[in-house]
């Protein structure tokens, strides 16, 4: 069998002993194996230590990744986590302000409400004014950190951001035309999709 | 020949080299690239939205050194005469092949620029966006540009891509065809018909590609 047909028939989670298995080769063949494929990056491990190794073996290269938008949302948000619909990576440099405003972008429900979590992250927000005034959605972004900051902890933002103008045109974040949290909605003039409820998944 | 480390570093030089953000598709060998399908490609075929972004791109090019050279060794004379045919440029051993809005008669359509496999965003002075397409995309892509190695390619792509949908790709030819792509038919038929001979591809998938010849 050559090593195209052993990545076809082993594509997929397995442990040692099932690749010994499924190949008929000793334990030690098997690893011989793994450590080749893992050299041309067709094999990552998952687990080792307390708990059993995982091998994720595929057919083409697992090539190593940079941080786009979804993993760091991902990474802020513990509890409620996005199953990524592309696969988004920035080579460069890429944070917790950026993210923030990618994510608007999309005008993803489900994204933007876990992108909530990453106001506890930002740290630059001069950049972060910065980055929404180009896409033009400052407003969303001050509704979003003061829908935010009712429910979760979040780093002060400085007070000569939370008091600029805004457009007088409403703006909204999804395709949802709702009005949760009147007042802040009214201050930004922002359509906030979500609710109470909503917000209680990410905490 | 252009690995997969250079072509990021390459990449970024770009971003590093043009006067505004840019955004463009990759198809090809590059867009296989960063499938982890292949580990080197000859040509970095890219698709621009306009003839502005791609004329930002070429000046990034000629900074680092890349010279246009002519096509006429790479593509078949049918093809040399569409004027949608790439501007392509050349240093040492690695080529650009940049289309803009069309890849000969082939349209850049909204499926194409939405239901995406990808986005790489290098990011250096200013921000070089290349969003990678789906491999029905490149497959069919493949298929009209019939350069050498093409067709290896797209054995490699069906071989690999368990997820391949047939029926995806064949509404894709279906409507390529409705807009105006005269050839598409005829080199996906031609396609199919070699990749057979390798690979199962069910009759139905057949039957339907000739109902649209109809």
């Amino acid at each position: 069998m050559n090593q195209e047909e052993q990545l076809k028939v082993l594509e997929g989670l397995h442990t040692l002993e099932t690749i010994a298995e499924t190949l008929k080769i000793t334990k030690q063949a098997a690893l011989n194996l793994l450590t080749k494929l893992k050299k041309q990056q067709y094999v990552t491990v998952q687990g080792g230590g307390r708990t059993k190794r995982l091998y994720k073996i595929t057919q083409y290269k697992q090539l190593p990744r940079d941080e786009g938008m979804f993993d760091i949302i991902n990474k802020y948000s513990p509890n409620f986590k996005i199953n990524p619909w592309y696969d988004h990576q920035v080579h460069g440099i890429y944070g917790p302000e950026e993210a923030l405003i990618d994510a608007l972008q999309t005008n993803s429900f489900r994204l933007i409400l876990a992108s909530l979590r990453l106001f506890n992250h930002i740290k630059n927000w001069q950049k972060l004014y910065k980055l929404a005034k180009q896409d033009h959605c400052w407003q969303k972004v001050a509704a979003l950190y003061d829908v935010a900051r009712l429910f979760l902890k979040v780093r002060t933002m400085p007070k000569k951001y939370s008091n600029l103008k805004i457009e007088k045109r409403w703006v909204q974040l999804t395709q949802l035309k709702k009005i949760n949290f009147p007042d802040i909605a009214q201050k930004w003039k922002v359509y906030i999709p979500f609710n109470k409820n909503d917000i209680k998944e990410i905490q | 020949m252009i690995n997969q480390k250079d072509q990021q570093d390459l990449f970024k030089l770009i971003s590093a080299n043009i006067k505004q953000d840019i955004e463009c598709f990759a198809l090809g060998g590059t867009a296989m690239m960063f499938y982890g399908y292949k580990d080197e490609t000859k040509d970095v075929d890219l698709i621009f939205q306009n003839e502005e972004q791609r004329e930002i791109f070429i000046e990034a090019l000629k900074k680092l050194g890349y010279q246009e050279t002519s096509p006429i060794t790479i593509y078949i004379a049918e093809k040399l005469k569409d004027p949608n045919k790439p501007l392509m440029f050349k240093r040492g051993e690695s080529r650009f092949d940049l289309f803009v809005k069309k890849v000969f008669q082939t349209i850049l359509n909204p499926r194409m620029k939405e239901d995406i496999f990808a986005i790489h965003q290098f990011k250096t002075k200013h921000t070089f966006t290349i969003k990678v397409l789906k491999t029905e995309f490149i497959v069919l892509l493949k298929a009209v540009t019939e350069r050498d190695k093409d067709f290896e390619d797209i054995l490699t792509i069906v071989k690999k891509d368990k997820m391949f949908d047939w029926n995806y790709f064949l509404d894709e030819v279906l409507w390529q065809t409705q807009h105006g792509d005269g050839w598409v038919l005829l080199d996906v038929e031609k396609m199919m018909q070699e990749l057979k001979k390798y690979v199962f591809i069910e009759e139905k998938y057949f039957k339907k590609l000739y109902q649209k010849e109809k």
